[in-house]
């Protein structure tokens, strides 16, 4: 089967740089943007599988991005991880109702990442 | 971005985030309850807990936890952000810069007393938590919750099979949720083998009814696997709300599976007849099962359905609630988003070899230009002039790539300024202008130690304590500023501060004693100014830890030359001083003015050249005096640079002088030739060449020779001194005897 | 997603069998089924598949089972293998009666 592709949208560079780099280790192509805008943006012209999103994030945070991917024809199945914090249960219930299922908890190390995409795509 | 190496990203990206920080701090000082600013500080401070976790960077994550609980108490109004707080934030960003610097190797280790200045203000950040609520228990991630049941051992009634049994009914949302199960079930095989799993699709409805995004899918799974209960239900995390899950241990009691039958309601029997085919139960055990069976199954069965649809109904009804109080909150926050700001980081070196090309790209062209003139062929020409000028809109493109604006190293200054007026118990504003001023980033790198240490000396010398202040009837809050703009090719700085002004007298004195001046020689105040940047002269009174002990601006006055740069001074007494620094907008090329002077050419930057006069017709009204030229009424002074350079005139060519302006300051330098403007490349000298105070560069011409830059400020200085001094110059550049005399 | 019929009597899907394409699909498959006595469908070219499409086809099997007509797969590729080992369906295909479904086909296989 040809890789599943995984868009991680994070405005910080290292941390895409790192989980792109497991990811990629893992058999999965990756393409990183750094904020929801971005990320709209870049979601247009090509096939993803799956989208890891920060949620605060500048221009776009990442609640507003998953609303508005949800609209989005060729992505409203799409599954979203959200990356919140330990105090953020109020964002992860955000999260969920605009359609971000699942979650992975930040600080987090990638095979933690990996564990979470993997229960995602196959 | 460094693409081999994230630490790299990491470091810089902390690096920008800290200055974010700060400066978000200093701007809350003024306005405690500015929500974009607790947001900016809050915002650093969490990235870089969620980077520096999935680098490991464990004491990075630790420190930078504490610190973020406090932020968010602060945004959400629970903790004040006083001025001890910030304070203290501000001592913690600089703790962050050490941990991250230490994590990544760049830093020395933390030592002892970094170590225990950082759990000190933990510490009191702690007591800050406690007191502003409740503390909150033990955060464990969010949906990692779980009834924490042990895994039970072989019951005495308990089931022969070893496996774990794993029965799943899907909700009819996942599949648009994004969830497969085919992920999930494909995931269990991390932890152990499927035996036996039976796909059951008994809910699929009629084919009029069936929706073809729903899941109607149900899994009866035996796992052989030696994980606990806790890490198989993980797996299940994300669909804990979708899905029916019931998950049987190894050898647990008959019980449970009787359960797991009635509570599926399913049909017995063929739940059985799967369960004993995947090895869960034996037949034996199933018809231990079976026969303590209610009676009324059937019933039942119906009822649970129903049930089962009437609380997903409910929950999906409640999720709907949420969904709408959710949207109307981000609503709200997206009108203040900031404005867009699009950009892609390029590692600077890839920009400075990009700059190097079209450096040689410049001399190419101009090369090729010079052909093109030999051969007279006018549609050549015409073309080439047509290339010459595509060339010249990349290399200003190409230069403006590398150009920032100035406001990142001005606003370094806003805790500077704080933290040194504080340690003198001054009051000082500080006030910034032309932040947006763009100049090459290698001359930024480099002008903020000079800078520092003007700012330094303002703050230590030049404005005075309140209590002076005072009695001299100004305000108690002295004043400084840091401004910026473009003049003519060149940026200006200025370091303006409201203080006391140079001491005139003072200088002059200091002068005489280190034997600069003569006691009874006639000096002007612009002189008696410059004094201040020579080497180990400071009227400093007392020595602070501030300002240093008079090592300082002659290094100033040296490391802004080393940019082709100038430094003056303007002061008033009692009303302040003004240091005006004066710098290239680009280190890398240079629009020249070519000079011929005895078979050697040298370049002079063409934005310092005034204009040309033919010193013939000077001397012939009789405008050149002494070594001076009048010019329209203003007396300039004048150097030959045949003189300064030991070239003998040709003799019959008529001299030219060009007037050079180098800040204020105007001089003639005397030429045999003009030969047109050039566009330069400027190639650093050799080491040998570097002492000389005429030349600040090489270049190479179109037609391959070598020229020399001048130096423009030194000699304006030398010119203004009286003449040249000891500096001779062999012929280290000669040139080819007609060369380049057809550029232009 | 693309069904194409080609030969007469086979169904060649071409794309993604997935639940973006899954309406579509349902319809075409249907319709497809209400036309043909006898159909093979042909999965050598489904590039991705996913529950969603996997429900289809099992939804297709049990209406040919139901009305009495043939229904066969044949070529699957190399995503829909891997689906239907994880499944373990593969039988379902070949004999709809292995199924825990109530209306216990006769299907020829």
């Amino acid at each position: 089967m040809a890789n599943k592709t995984i868009m991680i949208v994070d405005d910080s560079a290292s941390l895409r740089q790192v989980v792109g780099i497991a990811l990629k280790g893992a058999g999965y192509d990756v393409v990183e943007a750094c904020d929801g805008k971005d990320a709209l943006n870049k979601l247009d012209g090509q096939k993803v599988h799956l989208i890891i999103s920060d949620v605060n994030m500048p221009n776009m945070d990442g609640i507003t991005f998953v609303k508005e991917m949800k609209q989005l024809p060729k992505y409203k199945f799409t599954p979203v991880i959200m990356l919140t914090t330990e105090s953020g249960d109020s964002k992860l219930q955000e999260g969920k109702a605009a359609g971000a299922k699942a979650w992975v908890v930040k600080p987090f190390k990638p095979d933690q990442m990996l564990q979470a995409v993997s229960k995602l795509v196959m | 971005m460094n693409a081999d190496n994230p630490q790299i990203t990491f470091l810089e990206e902390c690096r920008e985030l800290l200055v974010e920080m700060e400066e978000a701090l200093l701007s809350l000082e003024n306005n405690p309850s500015d929500a974009d600013m607790i947001n900016a500080v809050f915002r650093a401070i969490h990235t870089i807990k969620g980077s520096g976790g999935v680098f490991g960077f464990d004491d990075v994550v630790d420190f930078t936890h504490v610190v973020e609980n406090v932020l968010d108490k602060v945004r959400s109004g629970d903790i004040a952000a006083t001025s001890d707080l910030i304070s203290d934030l501000l001592l913690s960003r600089d703790h962050v810069t050490l941990l991250v610097e230490e994590a990544v190797g760049v830093g020395k280790e933390l030592n002892d007393k970094e170590r225990q200045q950082g759990s000190e203000i933990l510490d009191r950040m702690r007591v800050l938590l406690n007191q502003g609520s409740a503390p909150k228990t033990a955060s464990a991630p969010t949906g990692a919750e779980q009834p924490a049941t042990p895994i039970p051992e072989k019951a005495a009634d308990g089931v022969v099979s070893g496996n774990w049994h794993i029965s799943l009914r899907f909700g009819l949302d996942v599949l648009r949720n994004g969830m497969d199960p085919m992920a999930f079930v494909s995931y269990l095989k991390n932890y152990g083998d499927i035996v036996f799993i039976k796909t059951l699709i008994h809910a699929i409805p009629p084919a009029k009814e069936m929706d073809p995004e729903s899941c109607y899918l149900g899994f009866e799974i035996d796992l052989k696997s030696d994980t606990g209960r806790e890490t198989i239900e993980n797996v299940f995390e994300f669909v804990r709300e979708d899905c029916a899950i019931r998950i049987l241990a190894p050898h647990c009691s008959l019980d449970e599976y009787k359960k797991l039958i009635e509570g599926l309601g399913e049909g017995e029997v063929t739940l059985g007849e799967m369960l004993i085919k995947g090895g869960a139960l034996t037949r034996d055990e199933l018809g231990q099962i079976l026969h303590t069976q209610p009676e009324d199954d059937d019933v039942e069965e119906f009822d649970d359905e129903h049930q089962l649809e009437g609380a997903l109904a409910e929950e999906s009804s409640a999720d709907s609630n949420t969904a709408n109080v959710a949207s109307s909150k981000t609503e709200a926050t997206r009108g203040r988003k900031a404005a867009e700001h699009k950009t892609i980081r390029v590692d600077a070196e890839k920009l400075d070899i990009l700059i190097n090309l079209v450096g040689e790209m410049v001399i190419a062209g101009a090369g090729t230009r010079l052909l093109a003139h030999r051969t007279g062929e006018t549609a050549l020409v015409e073309s080439m002039s047509m290339m010459s000028r595509l060339v010249e809109e990349i290399r200003d493109s190409t230069l403006r790539l590398r150009m920032v604006q100035i406001s990142g190293t001005f606003n370094r200054f806003n805790r500077v300024v704080r933290d040194i007026s504080r340690g003198l118990g001054k009051e000082v504003k500080l006030e910034i202008s032309g932040g947006e001023t763009e100049l090459d980033k290698t001359v930024v790198e480099k002008i903020g130690d000079p800078l520092m240490h003007l700012v330094r000396n303002a703050l230590d010398h030049g404005i005075e304590t309140a209590d002076e202040r005072i009695a001299q009837g100004k305000p108690a809050s002295g004043c400084l500023k840091l401004n910026a703009y473009h003049d003519s090719g060149s940026i200006v700085i200025e370091i303006s501060d409201d203080g006391r002004g140079l001491d005139r007298d003072k200088i002059l004195a200091k002068a005489v004693e280190r034997g600069i001046v003569e006691p009874d020689q006639a000096v002007t105040d612009q002189e008696i100014c410059r004094y201040i940047f020579e080497a180990g002269f400071s009227t400093a009174a007392e020595v602070t830890n501030v300002s240093g002990r008079g090592v300082g601006m002659d290094v100033v006055k040296e490391n802004i030359e080393a940019l082709r740069g100038t430094v003056d001074v303007r002061t008033q007494p009692g009303q302040g001083t003004t240091m005006i620094i004066r710098l290239p907008l680009t280190l890398a090329i240079i629009d020249g003015f070519l000079v011929g002077v005895g078979g050697t050419s040298y370049i002079i930057p063409l934005d310092m050249v005034v204009e040309c006069l033919e010193l013939k017709e000077l001397e012939d009204q009789d405008l050149v005096q002494g070594s001076y030229i009048n010019l329209r009424g203003e007396a300039l002074p004048y150097l030959r640079l045949g003189e300064v350079f030991g070239e003998r005139g040709d003799g019959h060519t008529r001299e030219n002088v060009v007037i050079v302006r180098v800040g204020e300051v105007k001089a003639g330098l005397v030429v045999d030739e003009l030969l047109g403007e050039f566009q330069t490349v400027i190639k650093p000298l050799g080491k040998i060449f570097q002492h000389l105070r005429s030349i600040s560069g090489s270049t190479i011409l179109g037609s391959g020779e070598v020229a020399v830059i001048l130096d423009v400020p030194g000699l304006v200085e030398q010119a203004a001194a009286g003449g040249f001094k000891q500096t001779r110059v062999g012929h280290s550049t000669k040139r080819g005897p007609e060369s380049s005399t057809t550029i232009h | 997603m693309e069904i194409k019929e080609s030969p007469p009597g086979t169904l060649q899907l071409i794309g993604e069998a997935t639940i973006y394409t899954a309406a579509e699909l349902k319809l075409g498959l249907l319709t497809q089924l209400s036309r043909h006595d006898q159909l093979v469908v042909d999965l050598s070219e489904v590039s991705e598949i996913d529950s969603a499409g996997m429900q289809l086809l099992i939804l297709l099997k049990r209406e040919a089972n139901e009305k009495g007509k043939v229904l066969k797969l044949s070529g699957h590729s190399s995503a829909t293998k891997e689906l239907f080992e994880l499944y373990d369906i593969t039988a379902l295909f070949g004999n709809f009666s292995d199924s825990s479904h109530p209306a216990d086909g006769s299907a020829t296989s």
